[in-house]
């Protein structure tokens, strides 16, 4: 038996430190993977309709803010740097790098979820958000195209009509509109407003329990801050940050797939 | 996968010393390679964002977007979740969450993605 023995950081049901450490990694790897599967049910349920509705998600997707994601995107991939910099100050007793690092990567968390804030504050402001707000907007620009009390505009005339007024109507509505124009339902190019409701419910679902996750991970890193201020965080104790770490680790790699499957499914269609 | 010997209660033969009583310190990032892999990821967001943005949605954009995606995240998952210096039972761990994932989608896609044959629709 080794020094190890005689740190108060061992438990008393395990033989020495590697051993504990070795099941504290095998615990959250284990939880790790409920959450991948977790995810894996959202991502398999977007597959399917991204599948059979193709068109539509891209269209929907056109519209989300694509600079507030990217933004985003460096956040959290930076956060994942701080946050492997923390374990190693943590092993080698730099408490004070320690600290720095998790509030580094606690504040680069925070920054996503105020970035995200903005996003879906603009999102509502547009009136992007499935149920009555859509439909709405949708048929408000569609009766100022088929307006009840009078003749129809054409396409043209729409266009104009939509470049004249670009406060009126929100961009995704009128874009709508002129793709629909003079198209039966089962003309291939109808983009119907439904599948693109269903997009936006992915959107929603997906990145709010992303965004929870992250809520989560902000919370269990300022405790982590708490606890290395408190000096219960030896370099024998790296492992309470490691587990910590591969959590945020794992929410941060579900960010690399949420970002090209909603944000980059439509990149690139308006040019 | 770059494993060490794994003998909790042996001092590392490393020059640490009796600077590192309990070891932990034998699989220490270097925050050099931290950075590279950090550069890295990054690089290949922003290369996934432009290449999007430039080719557009034609049939080749998802598999190309999804490819960098987990490229990004076997970077992540060796260098920052540390299986490069992982148990073996914690890297079967996270092969089986792939796996079983594999299981649900070819399950659930099998279903779904035939309808139309059978219905005829």
């Amino acid at each position: 038996m080794s020094a190890s023995t005689h740190s108060s950081v061992l438990k008393h049901h395990f033989e020495d430190l590697g051993q504990q450490h070795a099941c504290e990694r095998l615990g959250i790897w284990m939880f790790l993977a409920t959450e991948v599967l977790f995810f894996g049910g959202i991502f398999g349920a977007y597959t399917v309709y991204r599948l059979w509705y193709p068109h539509e998600f891209e269209l929907a997707s056109s519209h989300l803010n694509r600079t507030i994601a990217t933004v985003n995107t460096v956040f959290l991939i930076t956060s994942s740097l701080t946050m492997t910099l923390a374990i190693r100050a943590a092993k080698l007793g730099d408490r004070s790098s320690l600290i720095r690092n998790l509030l580094i990567t606690a504040a680069l968390g925070t920054a996503f979820m105020v970035m995200k804030g903005f996003e879906y504050s603009a999102d509502l402001h547009e009136r992007y958000v499935p149920g009555r707000m859509f439909q709405g907007e949708y048929e408000a620009a569609l009766r100022a195209v088929f307006p009840t009390d009078g003749p129809a505009l054409t396409k043209e005339q729409a266009e104009e009509y939509f470049k004249a007024h670009p406060d009126e109507h929100q961009k995704w509505a009128a874009e709508l509109v002129l793709q629909n124009y003079g198209k039966s339902l089962n003309d291939p190019t109808y983009r119907d407003p439904g599948r693109v409701q269903l997009f936006l419910c992915f959107y929603y679902i997906m990145t709010g329990i992303h965004g929870l996750h992250i809520i989560i991970g902000i919370g269990c890193i300022l405790w982590l801050v708490w606890e290395a201020w408190r000096g219960t965080i030896p370099p024998e104790n790296y492992s309470t940050v490691e587990v910590v770490s591969l959590y945020w680790h794992l929410v941060d790699a579900i960010w690399l797939f949420l970002m090209p499957l909603l944000y980059l499914a439509g990149s690139g269609m308006h040019h | 996968m770059g494993e060490q010997p794994n003998t909790p209660g042996t001092t590392p033969a490393t020059a640490q010393g009796t600077d590192d009583p309990y070891g932990v310190r034998k699989d220490l990032d270097d925050p050099f390679t931290l950075v590279i892999v950090w550069i890295a990821v990054l690089g290949l967001a922003l290369v996934n964002v432009g290449l999007s943005f430039a080719i557009g949605p034609t049939k080749f954009t998802l598999p190309l977007q999804l490819m960098i995606g987990f490229v990004q995240a076997g970077l992540v998952a060796y260098y920052f979740m540390h299986l490069k210096q992982g148990d073996k039972v914690v890297i079967l761990t996270a092969l089986s969450s792939l796996f079983w994932m594999g299981i649900l989608f070819v399950l659930f896609l099998s279903d779904y993605m035939t309808r139309h044959i059978i219905v005829g629709g």
